[in-house]
C-alpha cells in the first residue's frame, strides 16, 4: 500500500503545493523521527520493557515501512535532477555500495566477540535471541539500524540512478514498465510482512517475485544510452559496470547471508531481516535488478565497441552537415566556405583527402582551378589528377564519377602509393548550373562504401547551395561597387568637360555632352591660342566604364598642354598619338577631331584621327562631311599614323557652320532598332543652317530626341556646333557680343 | 540577352570565325574568348562579317588586342564580307590600313595560301 502510493509519487511535482525545498526537508525530518522511534523500540525490546503482542509488531513494521518510503521520496527529491551523462549514473551507486560494504563489514567486525570459534554455535554470540530475533546488546541495535539504513539507501539510489538510464529515450510503454517493476517489487516485499526473521520464504512469497523479475528483465534491455557513447566513454562504462557488479555481488552475499564465511554472519542473522523483512526483500530485489542491468549493460557495451567508429562517423556527418547548412547563410568569405566544403568529407571519414575545383571566372574559357584542398597540397593535385578532363566529363554528364581503382584510370597520373587509391568526383549543381566539382579520394582502392558516396553527394548538394548563395551575394556587391565607381567616373567626366565656353569674335559656339549610364569616354574642349585663334577638340575613347573615363582625363591633359605648342592640327595629333599610344591598352584607341579657327585669316584648319567626320554647311551650300583620312590615336605608333593623316584648310564665309559629334549620336537607335545615321543628321543641318549656334544645337538635339523616343540606347552623346558669323569691318566685337556662347548640359 | 554569337569553321589550315549579331562593349568578351580558343591551334584567322549587324569601338578593340600576338606568331587576322555600314566603322578609324579587309572569305583564305606558298 505504502509502496503503491510511493511509486505514484515518484518523479511527480511537489505534493500539496509545498515548496520543493521545504518538502524535501520535511521528508527528511519525518524519516528521521520514524527511524528514531523504531530504534527506540529496539532499545526497549532489548531491555525487555517493550510491549509485546501482534499489535505492537504491526505498528512497528508499518512505522519502519513508512519511514523508508519517506526516505525513498526524500532521495527521489534529492536526485531529481538527472545525471548529466550516462557515466555519472554509475558513480553514486558505486560510492554508496562501497560505503555499505565498509559499514557492514566494519560494524560486524567491531561488534564480533573476539573469541568466536566457529560460525553459528550460539545465537547469543551474535547479539540476537534465537527465534524471535530480539536484540540482546546495544551494539546489535546500532548495527541493525545503521546497516539497514545504509543498505536501503544503497538500494534506493541504485534504482533512482538506473531509472535515468532505463528511461533514456523514454516512451509511454517504457515508463509504464519501470513503474510496474517497482510496483511488483513492492508487492512481493509486502507479502513478507510479519514473516519471522529466521523463517525462509514460502511458495506464495516466492511466486510473487516472478512478475517483478519479469519486468526487471524487460527493463534491463533498455540500453539506448550506450549508443551515444564515444569509444573512451564506452571503455569507462565497461569498467564502472564491472566494478558495480562486484559491489552488487558483495552486497548480495551480505544481504542473503550466503557467504557467511566472508562476513562472519550466519544465514538466519541478517541484520536487515531482523529490522524489517519486507525492506530486506525489497533491497534484495533491487540488488537482483542491479546485477541484471549491469550484466546486460556490460554485454551490450562490449558488443557495441566495434561499431562505435561507424556511429561516430554518422554523428560527424550530421554535425558537418549542420555546420554546412549554417554556412549557407554565411557567405561573406568564400575562401572559408571553400575550405569548409573540402574539410567536411575528410573530417567525417568519408574520404581521406578532398579538393574543390571551380571554373575560373577571370578566364574566358572558364577553365577549372583548384580553390581549396584538405589533407592534400593544392599544387600537387594538378600533378596527380587530370582535373580539366574529369571536369569536362562532369560538365557533360552532370553525374558523379566513381573510380574504384583510380591509378588504373588514364586521367589519374598518380602512381600507386601516392594516396589516390579510389577517387570520387561529384558535381556541384545549383539551378541546373555546374558551379564546380568536389574531388574526394581514399588511400585504398575500392575505398568508398555506399554510405560514403551518399554522404558526399549530400555534402555536394549543400556545398552547391552555399556557393551559389555566396556567388549571388558577391555579384550584388560587385554591382554596387561598379555603380559607385561609375558614379565617381561620371563626376570626373563632368568636371573634365569645359565649364564655360570661350567667347571669340565672329564665332558662336554651342556644345553639350550627355554621358551614358555606363560612362563613356567622350570629350570636347576649347583652347584660346595667340592671335585670337581658337583650338577645338572632340574625342571619343573606345569602350566604356572607368578606364574610358581615365583615358579621357589623359586626353584632356594632352590637349591642355599641347594645344598652345602645336602649330597645326596634324602636328597636334601626331604628337598626341606619340604621347598617348604607350599609355593605352592594346584594345583601346581614341578617335579625335582637332581644329584651329583663325578669325584674322578667316580660315579653319581641321584634321581627323579616326573620328566621325565633322559635318559642315554654308549659307547656300549643301551640307557635307569632312572625311579626310586619319587613323585613331593608339592604333599605330609610327609611320602609318603620320602617313594616313590629312589636314583640311577651309576658307570661312560668314554663315559657315561646323558640327562635331560622337558616334553615340549617329548610332542612336529608335524603338525599331533603326540608327539615326548620317543622312538624317545632314538633313537637319541643311534645314536649320541659318540658325545661330545654340538654336541649331537645340534643333538638332530635339530632332535626335524625337527620333530616339523612349528607347534605351545608351552611349555618350556629344554635339558641338561652331558657327562663323564673320567680322564687320571696324567693329570687331559686335558679332560675338550679340551672340554669347552657350553651354548646354543635360 | 546577348544577341551576338561566334561560329567556328576551318577552311584548310585557316580558322574561320563567323560573327553574328551585334558586337559591342558587352559582347566583346565573347569574341575575345573565341579568338583565344583559336590561337593555340592556328594563328591564321579569317573573320567572316556577313552576319555582323553592328560593331562598336569596343568591338574593334578586340582585333587590336590580338593582332600583334597573332602576327608575331606568323599568322594574321583577315576580315571579310563586311556589310557596308559595318565597314564604314572600320574605315572611319583607318582599319583598312592596319588589317586585310577583303570582300570575300575565299579571297581572304586564298591570301593565306599564297602567303604560305611563297
Amino acid at each position: 500500500m505504502i509502496y503503491g502510493f510511493l511509486s505514484s509519487a515518484v518523479g511527480g511535482p511537489s505534493m500539496f503545493g509545498i515548496g520543493q525545498r521545504l518538502r524535501t526537508w520535511l521528508l527528511a525530518l519525518t524519516a528521521f523521527v520514524a527511524c528514531v522511534i523504531a530504534a527506540g523500540y529496539h532499545v526497549m525490546s532489548m531491555a525487555g520493557s517493550a510491549p509485546e503482542g501482534m499489535v505492537t509488531e504491526v505498528v512497528y513494521h508499518a512505522l519502519v515501512l513508512f519511514a523508508y518510503s519517506v526516505i525513498y521520496l526524500f532521495l527521489s527529491d534529492r536526485l531529481r535532477r538527472r545525471a548529466s551523462t550516462s557515466l555519472r549514473a554509475f558513480w553514486l551507486p558505486i560510492l554508496v555500495g562501497i560505503a555499505l560494504i565498509t559499514v557492514h563489514y566494519g560494524l560486524t567486525s567491531i561488534s564480533r566477540p573476539p573469541d568466536l570459534p566457529t560460525i553459528a554455535s550460539s545465537s547469543v554470540t551474535f547479539g540476537f535471541e534465537y527465534g524471535t530475533g530480539r536484540p540482546l546488546v546495544p551494539a546489535t541495535v546500532f548495527n541493525m539500524n545503521a546497516i539497514s539504513l545504509v543498505a536501503a539507501t544503497f538500494a534506493f539510489i541504485l534504482l533512482l540512478r538506473f531509472r535515468d538510464l532505463v528511461l533514456v529515450k523514454r516512451t509511454r510503454a517504457s515508463q509504464r514498465n519501470w513503474y510496474l517493476m517497482l510496483g511488483f517489487m513492492a508487492f512481493a516485499s509486502m507479502l513478507t510482512f510479519l514473516t519471522p526473521a529466521d523463517a525462509s520464504l514460502n511458495i506464495w512469497q516466492r511466486l510473487a517475485m516472478v512478475p517483478a523479475i519479469g519486468f526487471m528483465v524487460v527493463n534491463s534491455l533498455r540500453l539506448s544510452w550506450i549508443v551515444f557513447l564515444s569509444m573512451s566513454e564506452k571503455l569507462l562504462s565497461i569498467c564502472m559496470s564491472l566494478l558495480l557488479l562486484v559491489i552488487l555481488g558483495g552486497v548480495g552475499i551480505m544481504e542473503t547471508g550466503g557467504g557467511s564465511a566472508a562476513f562472519d554472519v550466519p544465514l538466519p542473522y541478517v541484520f536487515i531481516k531482523h529490522y524489517s523483512y519486507p525492506l530486506s526483500v525489497f533491497v534484495s530485489l533491487s540488488v537482483v535488478f542491479g546485477i541484471l542491468y549491469c550484466t546486460t549493460a556490460l554485454l551490450s557495451l562490449i558488443f557495441h565497441l566495434p561499431t562505435t567508429s561507424d556511429y561516430q562517423q554518422r554523428v560527424g556527418e550530421l554535425a558537418a552537415m549542420h555546420s554546412l547548412t549554417n554556412l549557407v547563410g554565411q557567405v561573406f568569405d568564400s575562401d572559408r566556405l571553400f575550405s569548409m566544403i573540402v574539410a567536411s568529407p575528410v573530417e567525417t571519414g568519408a574520404g581521406s583527402a578532398a579538393w574543390l575545383s571551380i571554373p575560373d571566372r577571370s578566364s574566358p574559357t572558364l577553365a577549372p582551378h583548384v580553390v581549396a584542398g584538405h589533407s592534400i597540397d593544392i599544387e600537387s593535385v594538378h600533378r596527380l589528377v587530370d582535373i580539366p578532363a574529369l571536369y569536362e566529363e562532369i560538365a557533360e554528364t552532370r553525374e558523379p564519377i566513381l573510380m574504384e581503382q583510380a591509378v588504373a584510370d588514364h586521367r589519374v597520373t598518380a602512381r600507386p602509393g601516392e594516396g589516390i587509391g579510389s577517387l570520387l568526383v561529384v558535381p556541384l549543381l545549383s539551378r541546373d548550373e555546374l558551379l564546380g566539382a568536389l574531388f574526394v579520394t581514399k588511400e585504398v582502392s575500392h575505398g568508398f562504401e555506399r554510405d560514403d558516396t551518399e554522404a558526399i553527394s549530400v555534402f555536394a548538394a549543400q556545398a552547391a547551395l552555399a556557393i551559389d548563395n555566396s556567388r549571388l551575394f558577391e555579384e550584388r556587391i560587385e554591382r554596387e561597387r561598379l555603380s559607385r565607381e561609375l558614379a565617381i567616373a561620371r563626376e570626373v567626366q563632368r568636371k573634365l568637360l569645359p565649364q564655360s565656353l570661350p567667347v571669340v569674335h565672329g564665332l558662336s559656339i554651342a556644345a553639350s555632352s550627355v554621358p551614358a549610364l555606363e560612362v563613356g569616354g567622350d570629350y570636347f574642349d576649347f583652347s584660346e591660342l595667340d592671335d585670337g585663334r581658337l583650338a577645338f577638340i572632340i574625342a571619343d575613347v573606345s569602350g566604356k566604364g572607368t578606364s574610358a573615363a581615365f583615358y579621357m582625363a589623359e586626353m584632356q591633359g594632352i590637349f591642355r598642354s599641347l594645344s598652345r605648342l602645336a602649330s597645326s592640327p596634324s602636328a597636334f595629333l601626331t604628337t598626341a598619338n606619340a604621347a598617348v599610344g604607350p599609355i593605352l591598352e592594346r584594345s583601346v584607341f581614341i578617335s579625335v577631331i582637332y581644329g584651329i579657327v583663325d578669325p584674322a585669316r578667316e580660315t579653319v584648319s581641321i584634321a581627323r584621327a579616326g573620328h566621325c567626320p565633322a559635318a559642315t554647311a554654308g549659307v547656300d551650300g549643301h551640307p557635307r562631311l569632312l572625311r579626310s583620312g586619319g587613323l585613331g590615336l593608339g592604333l599605330d605608333r609610327g609611320e602609318v599614323f603620320r602617313e594616313s593623316l590629312h589636314e583640311d584648310v577651309i576658307n570661312l564665309k560668314p554663315g559657315d557652320v561646323f558640327v562635331l559629334y560622337t558616334d553615340g549620336v549617329i548610332e542612336s537607335r529608335n524603338a525599331d532598332g533603326k540608327e539615326y545615321g548620317y543622312d538624317r543628321l545632314l538633313d537637319v543641318l541643311r534645314d536649320n543652317r541659318h540658325e545661330e549656334a545654340h538654336d541649331l544645337h537645340r534643333a538638332m538635339t530635339d530632332d535626335l530626341n524625337a527620333f530616339v523616343g523612349g528607347s534605351e540606347y545608351d552611349d555618350d552623346m556629344t554635339l558641338v556646333i561652331i558657327k562663323w558669323h564673320g567680322i564687320e569691318v571696324g567693329n570687331f566685337s559686335a558679332a560675338s557680343k550679340s551672340d554669347p556662347a552657350r553651354i548646354q548640359e543635360a | 540577352m546577348s544577341n551576338f554569337s561566334v561560329g567556328f569553321r576551318t577552311s584548310g589550315s585557316v580558322q574561320v570565325l563567323e560573327l553574328n549579331g551585334e558586337l559591342d562593349a558587352h559582347t566583346a568578351s565573347e569574341l575575345e574568348a573565341a579568338i583565344q580558343k583559336c590561337i593555340p591551334s592556328s594563328v591564321r584567322i579569317v573573320i567572316n562579317g556577313q552576319n555582323l549587324q553592328y560593331i562598336s569601338s569596343a568591338g574593334l578593340g578586340v582585333f587590336m588586342a590580338y593582332i600583334e600576338d597573332v602576327r608575331e606568331q606568323g599568322g594574321d587576322i583577315k576580315i571579310a564580307e563586311l556589310q557596308p555600314r559595318v565597314f564604314n566603322v572600320f574605315d572611319l578609324l583607318g582599319f583598312p590600313m592596319l588589317f586585310d579587309i577583303v570582300d570575300s572569305e575565299a579571297d581572304a583564305v586564298a591570301r593565306f595560301e599564297t602567303a604560305s606558298s611563297q
